[in-house]
């Protein structure tokens, strides 16, 4: 039963459904648990430090670099965290920093190709694929996609205000 | 005080939001991943997954990806891509399909509560993925 060649060879058994249900909210809890406890803190130290000249200081900073995307320098916080944790960290950092619309999806689209890069590089390791370089490749991919999407969004915002600039449309 | 107070309630609200998203997700996922419809699903994707170079074998390790994520899908990319033997070049290929596309139904459900378009995000990720990696495909032609 518990060989390990032949349990791997059949797949693993098919647990009944309760035992499902148990089985992912156990997990789901736990997934949470751990998320809290990471944005929690990171949501209240943003939002106290919003405002103070330290923040504002290190903001203007990178404002040249996050400007290329159309975002705010302060968001510079939010790759740091999307990096090395995850998008949980990140969402505790921008929430309290107010974004617009475009400037959120903007963070959602760039940070979900490049994040968690240290756990997932080790993944990517392991299956035998070359770690290293497909995390440069994610980095790349993701200011790529950051410079489309603001391209599309503009052209969107171009083309929407000329609809309404037409006499008889509007 | 003034400020701590309402910094841990906003805190403690976004908490809330995204663990209504994690626990249903995670559950759906637990008690649907054992279907026999997801292992039939192969025939019909097969077409698509030969685009951008790969085969039926990494099927479940890309979908896996996709859905779930590499971090929470680890165990099964890793076992998978074990069993099979999957070649060096299906391996770069399916690493950078992930790269640009992976989680996306988490992913996107928890910038969509914080403001953003979704819409927006799955297009240019699941587009430049198909890009990429179609790209790749013949640039490094299989020996």
């Amino acid at each position: 039963m518990n060989e390990p060649g032949t349990s791997a060879a059949a797949g693993e058994a098919i647990p009944d459904v309760p035992t499902r249900i148990r089985t992912g909210l156990s997990a789901g809890f736990g997934t949470s648990i751990k998320i809290i406890k990471v944005s929690v803190p990171l949501y209240v130290a943003v939002t106290l430090l919003k405002g103070t000249p330290l923040l504002d200081l290190l903001g203007k900073v990178f404002a040249p670099v996050m400007g290329i995307f159309g975002l705010p320098g302060e968001a510079a916080f939010a790759f740091v965290a999307a990096f090395l944790l995850n998008l949980y960290a990140a969402i505790a950092v921008i929430a309290p920093l107010h974004l617009t619309p475009f400037q959120v999806t903007q963070c959602g689209l760039m940070m979900g190709i490049a994040h968690n890069l240290v756990v997932e590089g080790g993944v990517l390791s392991t299956t035998g694929a070359r770690g290293g370089v497909l995390t440069a490749c994610r980095l790349v991919i993701a200011c790529a996609a950051g410079l489309l999407l603001r391209g599309l969004w503009s052209l969107w915002e171009t083309a929407a205000s000329w609809a309404t600039a037409l006499p008889g449309l509007s | 005080m003034e400020v701590l107070l309402p910094a841990l309630l906003g805190a403690l609200k976004l908490s809330a939001k995204l663990i209504l998203i994690i626990v249903p997700l995670v559950t759906l996922f637990e008690v649907l991943r054992y279907l026999p419809v997801f292992r039939r699903a192969g025939n019909v994707v097969e077409p698509m997954m030969r685009g951008v170079g790969l085969t039926r074998d990494a099927a479940i390790p890309l979908f896996t990806g996709i859905f779930l994520g590499i971090a929470y899908g680890a165990g099964i990319i890793i076992r998978v891509a074990q069993q099979k033997g999957l070649p060096a070049r299906e391996l770069f290929l399916m690493g950078l399909f992930l790269a640009t596309c992976h989680s996306v139904i988490e992913d996107i459900l928890i910038f969509i509560v914080i403001g953003g378009n979704g819409l927006a995000i799955l297009v240019v990720r699941l587009g430049l993925a198909v890009f990429l990696t179609g790209l790749m495909a013949r640039v490094w032609k299989p020996a």
